[in-house]
């Protein structure tokens, strides 16, 4: 294991087994198997440091959060020590002109080489009026940044999708990097926000191999978004075995059963919550017993109610025509569903109910 | 429906418990299995325990079956690491945690001795050199 990376680690005393160590972990999460750690270590410990230019733009400043709050000083945080970041609002302390001027300079310096992650989404309405960088709209600044761009990372469910800006009625008219950038690789890293692990292992690929990651039809890292939250939750084997929690405080939520009917949206969404965890690998949202909400899918937020299970129909709206075209139908097969749910949590003594959660 | 209703006759039952899948026994014949080609070929294997569906239970049935061995080691590197053999020798338990004490990935290894504890000889040469200094300054 050498190279100028493993040597600026050494250097900052980070041991090459501290490093083995992460590189192990990183594997892990990005479900290589565990041989793939060694070879990971040993192609990054020789990699050079890219220049990187990070663009916010209709955003919540999350994303940068949930990256920069990641348990520090980490060796995730010194990965980012490896790239060059030239350019994030948030985090430099130039502002102003001198802040442009750094931006433009990176651009060219780089010109075709630097890495632009984008986090945000960039919305279109009113010639993109609704956010402005230094008097210039999020799409122009977007269209010229792109243009130098070895590739792209869109962070965040914003930058990948729309995200919450593009929610019903999306009054920004908000719209993803993907929809405006057509001629670059784009990977997507969604979730609201997206996790740490999943953005430095895309930057230690890009390091490892020196190209993106394999990528789903939906732009993410097949790695991080290659199975659902359901495949690798350690709740499953409940799922399988047909033990479900009805409430949130019954006894199957007491015995940590499966929380499918408390509308997790676990089967159909695609992240590495259930292996890489948050807040340094302390827990996730099924481990303290709150079903999934779906965060790293498109339109996540207009997708139903965070508490209907998948099997109910999702769009309230839908289900009144269907059932007007039906005449009986789906109806009322929902609300005797909720009927029975009900019943059963009022024999159980129960004071939280799906219903109380969808009023 | 029940077992009853179809005539077959379950044999081996899962271990019963609270929080037990039953998931946790065929790993035992996978060890064995890698246990067998280590011997046959000196290649080590290992097993993410992170990326299959376990429960706390079923990790410490597991951990219960394979028993302690002879050897612990502790790797103090961002966050305290344990390479613990178990009552099989070639076994390794191998949990990593971070700072916080959090766990952050869990393997079986299969190996005479695990990669992480041999030493790289780029850092035994620069032992050396600072053990030559020393001696110099003497």
């Amino acid at each position: 294991m050498q190279g100028p990376l493993i040597d600026t680690l050494v250097r900052q005393g980070v041991s090459r087994r501290t490093f083995l160590k992460y590189c192990a972990t990183l594997a892990s999460m990005m479900a290589l198997p565990p041989s793939a750690g060694l070879a990971m270590a040993e192609a990054m410990a020789a990699s050079r440091r890219p220049s990187v230019i990070w663009l916010p733009f209709q955003e919540c400043t999350g994303c940068t959060e949930s990256i920069t709050r990641s348990h520090s000083p980490t060796i995730e945080g010194m990965i980012f020590d490896m790239i060059s970041l030239d350019y994030q609002e948030t985090l430099m302390a130039a502002a102003g002109f001198q802040a442009e001027e750094a931006l433009h300079n990176a651009m060219k310096d780089n010109y075709g080489k630097y890495l632009l992650i984008i986090d945000g989404s960039i919305p279109l309405g009113v010639d993109g009026a609704y956010s402005c960088i230094a008097g210039r709209s999020n799409l122009e600044l977007l269209k010229e940044a792109a243009k130098g761009a070895a590739a792209i990372v869109a962070m965040g469910s914003c930058a990948s999708f729309g995200g919450i800006p593009k929610a019903n009625p999306n009054p920004t008219g908000a719209v993803s990097v993907s929809d405006i950038i057509k001629d670059k690789p784009i990977v997507n890293i969604p979730g609201c926000p997206p996790i740490p692990v999943v953005m430095t292992g895309v930057l230690a690929h890009y390091l490892t191999f020196g190209s993106l990651p394999e990528l789903d039809d939906k732009g993410r890292p097949k790695a991080f978004f290659g199975e659902t939250i359901h495949d690798r939750c350690y709740r499953r084997p409940f799922y399988d075995q047909g033990k479900f929690a009805k409430t949130f405080d019954d006894e199957g939520a007491r015995n940590g059963w499966c929380l499918f009917e408390l509308g997790c949206k676990g089967p159909v969404t695609h992240n590495a919550c259930a292996t890489a965890k948050w807040n340094g690998g302390t827990s996730w949202p099924v481990e303290s017993g709150h079903g999934c909400l779906g965060c790293s899918e498109p339109d996540f937020w207009d997708a139903g109610g965070f508490y209907k299970a998948l099997s109910m129909p999702a769009d309230p709206l839908k289900i009144a025509a269907a059932a007007a075209v039906v005449g009986v139908g789906a109806g009322v097969a929902v609300s005797f569903a909720n009927r029975a749910k009900k019943g059963a949590a009022k024999k159980a003594h129960e004071t939280t109910t799906l219903e109380d959660l969808e009023k | 429906m029940s077992l009853d209703a179809i005539p077959i006759h379950v044999i081996n039952t899962l271990p019963v418990g609270p929080g037990l899948t039953g998931n946790a026994p065929p790993l035992l014949h996978e060890i064995s299995e890698l246990l067998r080609h280590l011997l046959a070929t000196g290649e080590t294997a290992a097993i993410d325990l992170s990326a299959l569906p376990l429960t706390p239970a079923d990790l410490d049935w597991l951990h219960d079956k394979l028993g302690e061995g002879e050897i612990g080691v502790t790797l103090q590197a961002s966050g305290e690491s344990t390479l613990n053999e178990t009552a099989c020798p070639g076994v390794w338990w191998v949990t990593h945690h971070n700072e916080q004490g959090a766990v952050t990935s869990q393997f079986i290894e299969v190996a005479f001795v695990p990669e992480l504890v041999k030493a790289h000889p780029q850092d035994v040469a620069s032992g050396q050199e600072y053990l030559e200094l020393m001696i110099a300054d003497l």
